[in-house]
C-alpha cells in the first residue's frame, strides 16, 4: 500500500492526500501545469515537498513536519519506485538491452544473470529481438516498451508512469494498453499513472484522483467521479457537460433563470438558499415524442454525428440553457431530429447531482 | 626543399620539449577540468563569477598573463625547482592559459545531457559517483575530446606566457613556437617554415579528427539541443 501525503506552497503549490493498493491502477488526471507530475516526482523522491509524509509498505520514505525537527528523506536511489518518464529517457548511449541491465548494476547478481534477467523483461514486452539497438534506432512505442523494462527489471514497489501514452500513435498505444493491463495482474504493485486523458483514465484506472492547481479535488471510482464530481471545479474538469446553477433550499432545486423546480435528495450537508451547481448524467436525460407536465420544450441548435453516435445540443425556450444529449443514430432517427426542430426533454430528478460551488476546502463554499 | 634538408631544418629538441608539455598539461588538466566543468552546473549565484574567472585567460593578453605569473611565481621553488625559466614554470602557465579551453567545452556537453536522463538513473538506483561514470562521463565523451584536442594544439602554439614566464632555454623551456621565433629572427625561413608547417599539420589532424570521428558520435543522440 502507498500512502502520500504531501503539502507545499512553492515552487508549485501542492496539498496532496492519496492511497493506493496493491494491483491499484490509479489515474491522476488534470489539466496540463496542474502538478501531476510533482506527485509522480514528489513519490519517486526526484523533488521533495514541505510537509507530508510517503510511505510504501510501511517503509517511510518521506517524514516532515512543520512541529518536529526530525525529517526523513529517502534518497531516489534507495525508494524502489519504477518511473516511466513521459519522454523515456533511455541512457543514449546504451543499447536497449544495456538500458535495461542498468537497475539492476548494484545487485549481486552476476553480468550474465542480469542480462538473462534484461533479455526475459525485452520479451516480455514484445521487443526481445531488438536488446542490441540503440534507443534512436527504435521507434517511439519500442522507446517506451524498453523504458517500461527498465521501470520494471528492479521489481519496484511502486510503479510511476508519467503520461505513458501521450507521445505514441493510437495503434501503438492498443497494444501497450493490454501490455499495462497484464502486468497489472502479474504485479500486484499500486500503479500511478498521470494521464490529462480523460477517457484513458476511464479505461484503464480503478480510481482517478483529480488534482488543480496541485490540490487533490476528488478522488473516486470513475463512475462515481462522472457522476457525483464533488464540486462544480472538478464537473468542468471531468468535462461533464450539463452543468448548471441553481438554488437549493430544503430538497427542492430552483434552475437559475428558469421555472423549473427539482426534488433532490442531498445528505444534509447544504444549508437553505444556497447557491449550488447541479449536473444530470447522461442517463438522467431522455427525450420524449409527447410532451408531458414534467418535460420541458426545447430546440434542437445542432447535430453532430460521430459514427454510430449523435451528439444533439437542445436550447431551452428560455433561450438561456443548453442541453447535451448524446444519443445513438437509430435514437435520432426514430425521433425525427431535425435542427430548429422541437423536442421534449425528460429530466429524472433522482439523478441529478448538486455540489457547492467551490472546493471541498474552500471555507467560503456555501457562503452567498 | 627535400625530406633530408627538411629533417635538418626541424629543432628536435623543441618539438620533443612542446609535445612533452602538451602531454603534461593534458594529463594534468584533463581530470581537474572534468571535475570543474561537473561542479560549475550544480552551482548557483557564484558560477557566472566563477565562469569568468576562469575565462580569463582568454580574454587577457598572454603577456599581461605572463608579466603576472613572472611575478607570482619568481624566486619561489616547488620541491627544489624554480617556477620561472624552467619546465616547471612553463607547465604551470601552460594550465592556466589552457583552463578555458579545457573546461568550457566539457561543461558544454555536461549541460546538454537531458535532466531527465540524470534522474532515470537516480530512480534506476544508481549512487552519484555511478551516475557520474556510466553515464554522464560517456555522455560527455565529445565534449572531453574537444577540450583534449583544443588544449594539446593550443599548448603546441602557445607563445607569449611561454616566452614570459620561461624564457627560450633549449631542452627546457624553448618550444616549437618560441623555435619558429628564433629562426625568424635569425633569417633561418627554412627552419621556420619547416616547423611552422609541422605546426599547422598537427592543428589541423587533431580538429579534423575532433570534428571527424567524433563528430559522428552516435552517443549524441537523444541530447537535449541548446
Amino acid at each position: 500500500m502507498l500512502k502520500v501525503r504531501a503539502a507545499q506552497t512553492h515552487p508549485n503549490p501542492l496539498q496532496i492526500n492519496l492511497e493506493c493498493g496493491p494491483g491499484e491502477l490509479h489515474a491522476l488526471v488534470g489539466p496540463s501545469g496542474s502538478g501531476k507530475t510533482t506527485v509522480l516526482r514528489t513519490i519517486a523522491g526526484l523533488s521533495n515537498p514541505y510537509s507530508g509524509k510517503i510511505e510504501c509498505n510501511e517503509e517511510v520514505w518521506f517524514s516532515a513536519d512543520e512541529l518536529s525537527a526530525t525529517k526523513i528523506i529517502l534518497p531516489p536511489a534507495e525508494r524502489s519506485c519504477g518511473f516511466l518518464f513521459q519522454q523515456y529517457a533511455l541512457f543514449p548511449h546504451l543499447s536497449a538491452l544495456e538500458n535495461v541491465c542498468i537497475p539492476l548494476h548494484n545487485s549481486e547478481l552476476s553480468v550474465g544473470d542480469r542480462k538473462n534477467i534484461a533479455k526475459q523483461w525485452l520479451v516480455r514486452m514484445g521487443i526481445g529481438e531488438l536488446g542490441d539497438r540503440m534507443p534512436h534506432q527504435l521507434s517511439g512505442g519500442q522507446q517506451q516498451r524498453v523504458a517500461l523494462a527498465r521501470a520494471l527489471t528492479r521489481q519496484p514497489k511502486v510503479l510511476l508512469l508519467d503520461e505513458p501514452f501521450s507521445a505514441i500513435d493510437a495503434p501503438t498505444r492498443q497494444g501497450l494498453y493490454k501490455t499495462l493491463a497484464d502486468l497489472r495482474k502479474d504485479l500486484d504493485i499500486p500503479i500511478l499513472m498521470v494521464t490529462h486523458d480523460l477517457h484513458e483514465a476511464d479505461l484503464l484506472a480503478d480510481r482517478i484522483t483529480v488534482i488543480d492547481q496541485g490540490m487533490g479535488l476528488q478522488t473516486a471510482v470513475p463512475q462515481v467521479l462522472f457522476q457525483k464530481p464533488r464540486n462544480a471545479r472538478v464537473a468542468e474538469l471531468v468535462g461533464i457537460n450539463n452543468m448548471f446553477n441553481g438554488i437549493f433550499n430544503s430538497g427542492k432545486l430552483s434552475w437559475d433563470n428558469s421555472n423549473q423546480i427539482f426534488d433532490v435528495i442531498d445528505k444534509g450537508k447544504i444549508p437553505p438558499n444556497t447557491p449550488v451547481a447541479w449536473v444530470i448524467p447522461a442517463d438522467g436525460l431522455s427525450l420524449q415524442e409527447q410532451s408531458s407536465t414534467t418535460s420541458i420544450l426545447a430546440t434542437v441548435l445542432q447535430i453532430s454525428t460521430l459514427g454510430q453516435i449523435a451528439v444533439i445540443q437542445l436550447q431551452l425556450n428560455n433561450g438561456l440553457h443548453t442541453i447535451t444529449w448524446q444519443a445513438s443514430a437509430a435514437e435520432v432517427k426514430r425521433l425525427s431530429l431535425k435542427v430548429n426542430s422541437t423536442a421534449n426533454i425528460e429530466i429524472d430528478s433522482s439523478k441529478i447531482h448538486i455540489m457547492p460551488l467551490r472546493p471541498i476546502n474552500d471555507p467560503r463554499r456555501f457562503s452567498n | 626543399m627535400g625530406v633530408s634538408q627538411y629533417n635538418q631544418n626541424m629543432d628536435t629538441d623543441a618539438i620533443l620539449l612542446s609535445l612533452k608539455l602538451a602531454l603534461w598539461t593534458l594529463a594534468l588538466i584533463l581530470p581537474f577540468g572534468i571535475w570543474a566543468a561537473h561542479s560549475l552546473i550544480k552551482l548557483g549565484k557564484s558560477r557566472p563569477w566563477i565562469e569568468a574567472a576562469l575565462a580569463l585567460p582568454l580574454v587577457l593578453p598572454p603577456t599581461v598573463l605572463g608579466y603576472y605569473l613572472l611575478v607570482g611565481l619568481g624566486g619561489k621553488e616547488f620541491l627544489g625547482i624554480p617556477l620561472v625559466f624552467s619546465f616547471t614554470g612553463i607547465l604551470i602557465a601552460s594550465l592556466i592559459v589552457n583552463l578555458p579551453f579545457a573546461i568550457q567545452p566539457i561543461q558544454r556537453a555536461f549541460e546538454s545531457i537531458n535532466p531527465e536522463i540524470r534522474e532515470a538513473a537516480q530512480v534506476s538506483g544508481l549512487s552519484n559517483w555511478q551516475i557520474f561514470r556510466l553515464i554522464e562521463l560517456p555522455l560527455a565523451w565529445r565534449g572531453i575530446t574537444s577540450a583534449a584536442v583544443l588544449t594539446f594544439a593550443h599548448t603546441l602554439g602557445e607563445f607569449g606566457v611561454i616566452l614570459m614566464v620561461g624564457g627560450a632555454i633549449p631542452g627546457e623551456t624553448k618550444t616549437v613556437s618560441i623555435a619558429i621565433y628564433d629562426k625568424v629572427q635569425s633569417f633561418d625561413t627554412a627552419g621556420a617554415g619547416a616547423l611552422s608547417l609541422l605546426l599547422l599539420g598537427i592543428s589541423l589532424v587533431a580538429i579534423a579528427l575532433s570534428y571527424g570521428v567524433f563528430g559522428r558520435n552516435p552517443r549524441t543522440q537523444g541530447m537535449r539541443s541548446n
